[in-house]
């Protein structure tokens, strides 16, 4: 991928995001559980482990920050917690074989952190009064699952792509 | 074993969650309007989003169309059917509007809660956390949106106007879990109950009109809307119907559940709802008990 494509390769995959939710309602999928779109942060956990870490941290605090001012108007949390789930996949990956199957786990865990502590946050703020088990079912779970067949379907042509940005990085 | 926190790494940790402490707490106050640095990029993803959301709300209404296309034979015999009623209401409103205007004369009472200008928008983004329920519409200051004021769709009230920047503003909806989202409603029944919407029963899906006098009768399917006694909205926007009715928990009021008119999901198009009276200027009061005196 050429260098200055990704930014705006990203920012697709924020707007997408929010386009998501505008068309799919719940109703569509005939259930009142709330389905949350994470594609940005599966994009940015691949660009850390294949693009570059650095890159990806980077990447992270600024469309973290864009997420809180455009989406939440609460500064702060997605700026603070995408940055930090990269920091941490991008140590774990450290230890463990980048393979696109492993890597595609890891953003699973990835989401996993990034809904459970959005949910603390947001429960400490009394945005929500959601129990923990009612997150759970009817938010974390679905949620997985359609992050889940999202990664499956873009994790191959995303690593190429990334690959080739981290080769095009190296060559500078 | 790489380390996973070194000492740098530690203060860092520690310098970004003081950051972040400070950023939460300045951002989450009632705050009066957004600083320039939020409204120029709320104005240009704004921008960017609604190139990419117009395109596809053509698609997704081309389908729904055709969607619509097979049942147009049922839901043509019932709108004929209801045609006929349709011209005795017609003519009954005018002789009412007819009415009201002669009486509003005789008072001379030129103020009318009821009389708004509506702002139509186009949905462009939502919030994808669904943690916060608000929606960016496509217009903003310069087309004259301000903060607080009612946004509703062609069934019904969805929300207010949280923020505004100069093209684009986010809206809040209904059924936001926030406590200082207050709105003033009334029950039309025989006589009419006032109360205030606070909160949404997120597993019921239902609005919760507290605040109720506890004597009054409240019947099923009774329809609810504005009052316009908050002075930020208008009179009789439509809100929903009741569906029960229970004492609160010290048995002084009553609350209502309302089931919503308007859909909170499937939003595509808006209107902002200006009111066109304003509160009367504080000079005018001082001139007038002057005279008096």
């Amino acid at each position: 991928m050429k260098k200055l494509l990704l930014p705006i390769f990203v920012l697709f995959f924020f707007i997408l995001e929010s386009l998501f939710v505008e068309l799919f309602s719940p109703q569509l999928f005939n259930s009142d559980r709330i389905i949350v779109p994470h594609f940005l942060l599966v994009v940015l956990l691949f660009l850390t482990v294949y693009g570059g870490k650095k890159q990806g941290i980077l990447y992270a605090a600024i469309f973290g920050l864009l997420f809180d001012i455009v989406y939440t108007e609460v500064i702060g949390i997605y700026f603070f917690l995408y940055p930090l789930i990269a920091y941490f996949v991008s140590k774990t990956m450290q230890l463990i074989h980048n393979h696109l199957v492993v890597v595609s786990l890891t953003s699973m865990v990835g989401i996993i952190l990034l809904e459970l502590g959005v949910y603390e946050l947001n429960y400490l703020l009394k945005v929500t009064e959601m129990a923990f088990q009612t997150f759970l079912q009817e938010r974390l779970y679905p949620t997985l699952i359609l992050n889940l067949v999202f990664t499956i379907l873009v994790s191959f042509p995303l690593k190429r792509q990334f690959d080739k940005y981290a080769e095009e990085l190296r060559n500078e | 074993m790489p380390q996973f926190l070194s000492n740098k790494r530690l203060i860092i940790l520690l310098v970004s969650i003081i950051i972040l402490v400070a950023l939460i707490g300045f951002s989450i106050r009632e705050r009066e309007k957004l600083t320039w640095p939020e409204q120029f990029i709320k104005d240009t993803t704004g921008w960017v989003q609604s190139a990419f959301s117009r395109p596809t709300n053509y698609v997704a209404g081309f389908f729904e169309n055709v969607r619509d296309l097979q049942n147009t034979y049922e839901e043509n015999k019932e709108l004929k059917a209801r045609l006929d009623e349709l011209v005795q209401l017609e003519v009954d409103v005018q002789t009412l509007a007819k009415e009201n205007k002669e009486l509003r004369e005789i008072l001379d009472n030129k103020e009318d809660l009821s009389a708004f200008d509506p702002v139509q928008a186009i949905v462009v983004g939502r919030n994808p956390e669904r943690w916060h329920e608000l929606l960016v519409i496509n217009k903003g200051k310069q087309d004259g949106i301000q903060q607080n004021m009612a946004v509703i769709t062609a069934n019904g009230l969805i929300g207010k106007v949280k923020s505004t920047s100069q093209f684009t503003s986010t809206i809040q909806l209904l059924s936001a879990n926030d406590p200082t989202n207050r709105i003033s409603a009334k029950i039309i029944g025989e006589t009419e109950t006032y109360g205030t919407i606070e909160g949404y029963d997120e597993e019921r899906k239902l609005l919760k009109l507290k605040r109720l006098p506890y004597d009054a009768k409240i019947e099923k399917d009774q329809i609810v809307t504005t009052s316009g006694l908050g002075g930020v909205f208008p009179q009789n926007l439509p809100v929903g119907k009741v569906v029960e009715v229970v004492p609160d928990e010290f048995g002084l009021n009553q609350t209502a559940y309302v089931e919503p008119g308007a859909d909170f999901y499937d939003i595509r198009h808006v209107m902002v709802v200006t009111v066109k009276t304003q509160a009367p200027d504080l000079s005018d009061i001082t001139s007038e008990e002057e005279e008096e005196l």
